[in-house]
């Protein structure tokens, strides 16, 4: 009630306003530009903030977040390509809306469930800050081994008809996430004497090559006229019935969001991919995921905004950054000399209380401002083919150079590129693929990092409670979902899994 | 030491003076730029654009800061290696251009840049949770003693593993050294009991000293820390580690004598002034000049140091 109290006060304060509607403004434009994270994107702004005062500032920067993190939607649906890591899992069902004609109802439906995962993942961060740190200090090296386990199972689901190529394309991702240095020794692998490969392969650059350059790679190799889909250059908010059916799948966004956020180094790729997967399973249209979904968009764009929001949690809490986003908003508590941790809210509560106002302004803003740039977005993509594909072939090139500014990172997404167009030629899921990159360090470094701390004793995994519990789970789906095949192939059923990468 | 310096800036006033004396005080460029691999928002991004604020006017030269990142550093040292050597460049040097350039074994290396001065040392302290049975070093290594310790360093080819592995063979115990993500995961990991201790810096952990959940049992610096009287060092535990993570600056190789003499006389005064000290002390950075030709000797011995310790844990060949 106190904090409630205390955080209107700051409501009507047009310094948090402006911040968070600049914030949440430049937010979605880095966020929809496919290369420009959302780590960068709050980069970008970090030396404008050392001039502001320091509750403007925090809250310019975590509104960036928030609108970066809804802004990889918008290209995740309009031109199949994430323009954020956390946007990979909305590029199936929301793409495929796109191709239907759906496009404004598909980017209705991931505004408005974006914002209610900030609103969710908000009063989450105010009421429940002090409950969800302690879950994060109980996460052991081998709890979050266990986690990332559970990330994997979720590949049985992604694979598609055949669940071999599913492997194959995990397998893919864990292989391309070992290069760079060793988590444990701290030696280099697969570098081949490089140094831009030693912080290994930013799996942003392999999403944009796979989806976007391997879709652009299609095109060009399609000797007709594409046909064209044009959708009205308009955003559309679902209707009652619908909004209903999508409500079950925000609440496992929303749930999901709030746990991953809360893990450092976890994060929102995590959580949406899960929270895909569960909406499915719960879904009572399993069948229309992977064709188009609404739940399959509802689902992790909910989870990834609930992420933006309850990150924070760690960050306040302990001053310890989950993520690359989470870090750059540290570097704007440090630059003002505030240090995030146990004792900030006796020290700058004001700051604290000031952000809760400027982070509810910018999922009010969130809404706002998409619904005004959108339609400018639906028209631009609407162009001609030709124009339309060399535009976002320019735009990717911009954008995966801007990560590092080194040529060297375009010549990794264009072999992305290469063997994506491959991949979808054979027909192989690229899902799995990005899973496997996502995960694969954190579930490597995490178990390597257990036997080192046990002294190769494998029972570390089941001594720690929250490791069992999470790998029991994961061992139940991966059991489950083979079970399941299995009973489909006796039936002679057709699998109700869908193919992503259907080429129709 | 103190005599070697002011030979060499003696040394240095006189050429630069017997070259041109109308122009004895000027910096030979208008404009200095500050380059660091870190992204905004980092260690080496926030000691640089804070020395900018306060150094133009003793320097006599405008001082802008640029971020060239990539390659944890391997991009910025081949930029600065190629750089004139005219005073216009300078790069910001942590422990990590040594480690990259042993590491990856980039075009350009540490040793194709020529350091300039020092300005800090960030101290090393090691620390555990308060709810932990440990009240001192020892308790921590007799613990190892007995059974088998669990202590934690950020990353794998970092100055604090390092550390660690020196305490480990120093004191002669068994105990797993656990490297991390970065000091804020090991610090999860401290709080929850899952190591016994952790190695960072004092700024990384101040809030949690503050609130009382981390206690402090010592420091890697050769001398007690002054915001921790208190605090004993490892060496005075009965240990020979002393760790200096430092902060500095270097250039391109062929550094005239006047630009080394206008840096030096120009940190030393910039170290001094009231207000910046205040604002570094507070981040909890211990000012350590260091004379150009102190500074050279320090970084050749580290960077062998670094590299035996390297081989010796099997990272290099």
């Amino acid at each position: 009630m106190e904090t409630l109290t205390h955080t209107a006060a700051f409501l009507f304060d047009w310094h948090v306003i402006l911040a968070a509607l600049i914030g949440v403004t430049w937010g979605i434009m880095g966020g929809a530009l496919p290369g420009i994270s959302p780590s960068i994107t709050m980069a970008l702004l970090l030396p404008f903030t050392y001039t502001l005062d320091p509750t403007s500032a925090i809250v310019l920067l975590a509104s960036t977040y928030i609108g970066a993190e809804y802004g990889g939607s918008v290209p995740a649906i309009l031109i199949r390509t994430p323009g954020t890591n956390a946007a990979a899992a909305t590029v199936i069902d929301g793409y495929e809306m796109n191709r239907q004609g759906k496009a404004g109802l598909a980017l209705g439906i991931s505004l408005y469930s974006g914002v209610i995962g900030s609103l969710f993942g908000l009063a989450m961060l105010m009421t429940l800050s002090g409950p969800l740190a302690k879950v994060a200090l109980a996460f052991t090296p081998m709890a979050y081994f266990a986690l990332g386990i559970l990330g994997l199972s979720v590949i049985a689901t992604l694979s598609g008809e055949n669940l071999v190529k599913g492997l194959i394309a995990a397998i893919l991702g864990l292989i391309i996430a070992t290069i760079g240095s060793d988590p444990v020794t701290g030696g280099t692998r697969f570098t081949f004497g490089s140094a831009e490969l030693l912080g290994g392969i930013e799996p942003v650059m392999i999403m944009v090559g796979l989806f976007a350059m391997s879709e652009l790679l299609v095109q060009a190799s399609k000797r007709e006229q594409d046909e064209r889909v044009t959708s009205r250059p308009r955003i559309q908010f679902p209707d009652w019935p619908l909004a209903k059916r999508l409500i079950p799948a925000q609440i496992i966004g929303n749930g999901i969001g709030t746990f991953e956020g809360v893990m450092p180094g976890a994060g929102g790729t995590i959580a949406s991919f899960m929270s895909y997967n569960e909406a499915r399973r719960w879904s009572r249209h399993p069948e229309e995921f992977g064709k188009g979904s609404p739940e399959g968009i509802a689902a992790p764009e909910t989870a990834n905004n609930t992420v933006a929001e309850t990150a924070l949690v760690p960050l306040l809490s302990f001053g310890i950054p989950g993520s690359n986003s989470t870090a750059i908003l540290l570097g704007g508590f440090l630059i003002h000399g505030i240090v995030p941790g146990p004792m900030l809210f006796q020290k700058s509560g004001e700051v604290v209380y000031g952000l809760y106002a400027g982070l509810f302004t910018a999922a009010i803003g969130q809404l706002l401002i998409g619904m005004a740039m959108l339609p400018v977005c639906i028209w631009l993509v609407n162009r001609p083919r030709p124009y339309l594909n060399a535009f976002i072939f320019a735009l990717i090139l911009s954008g995966i150079y801007s990560i590092h500014n080194e040529a060297f990172d375009l010549g990794i997404m264009i072999a992305a590129g290469m063997l994506g167009f491959f991949m979808r030629m054979l027909r192989f899921p690229f899902l799995p693929t990005v899973l496997g990159l996502v995960l694969g360090y954190l579930v490597e470094s995490n178990f390597r990092r257990s036997l080192v701390l046990s002294g190769d004793d494998w029972m570390i995994f089941v001594d720690d409670r929250i490791s069992l519990g999470l790998l029991i789970l994961a061992f139940l789906f991966i059991g489950g979902s083979i079970a399941k095949r299995i009973y489909d192939l006796v039936r002679h059923r057709p699998t109700s899994t869908f193919s992503e990468s259907a080429e129709s | 030491m103190h005599k070697l310096y002011f030979v060499s800036a003696a040394a240095a006033a006189v050429l630069a003076g017997g070259l041109a004396v109308a122009q004895a005080q000027e910096y030979p460029v208008d404009t200095v730029t500050l380059v660091t691999h870190s992204s905004p928002g980092g260690g080496s991004d926030v000691f640089l654009r804070e020395l900018s604020r306060y150094l133009s006017p003793y320097l006599g030269a405008n001082v802008i800061v640029e971020n060239i990142s990539g390659g944890s550093g391997a991009k910025a040292m081949a930029q600065l290696a190629q750089a004139p050597a005219d005073g216009s460049i300078f790069y910001a040097t942590t422990p990590t251009f040594i480690y990259t350039s042993l590491l990856s074994e980039p075009e350009y290396k540490y040793t194709d840049l020529e350091p300039l001065v020092n300005f800090f040392i960030d101290p090393e302290v090691i620390y555990t949770s308060a709810k932990s049975e440990f009240k001192t070093l020892e308790d921590v290594i007799q613990y190892a003693r007995d059974g088998r310790g669990q202590w934690g360093a950020a990353n794998p080819a970092s100055l604090e593993r390092q550390a660690l592995e020196q305490l480990k063979a120093a004191s002669g115990v068994n105990a797993a050294v656990v490297t991390h993500e970065g000091g804020g995961d090991m610090m999860i990991n401290v709080l929850n009991g899952t190591l016994q201790i952790g190695v960072g810096e004092v700024q990384e952990i101040q809030s949690q000293i503050e609130a009382g959940e981390l206690r402090l049992l010592a420091t890697f610096s050769d001398q007690r820390l002054d915001a921790f009287p208190d605090l004993p060092t490892v060496k005075e535990s009965g240990y020979d580690v002393v760790v200096r993570k430092f902060r500095g600056l270097a250039g391109p190789k062929g550094l005239p004598d006047d630009v080394v003499a206008a840096w030096e006389a120009a940190t030393q005064k910039v170290l001094a002034d009231p207000k910046y000290k205040e604002a570094y002390e507070g981040a909890n950075l211990r000012a350590e000049f260091m004379p150009h030709v102190d500074y050279v000797t320090f970084i050749e011995t580290f960077g062998t140091e670094t590299a035996d310790f390297l081989k010796k844990t099997g990272v290099i060949e």
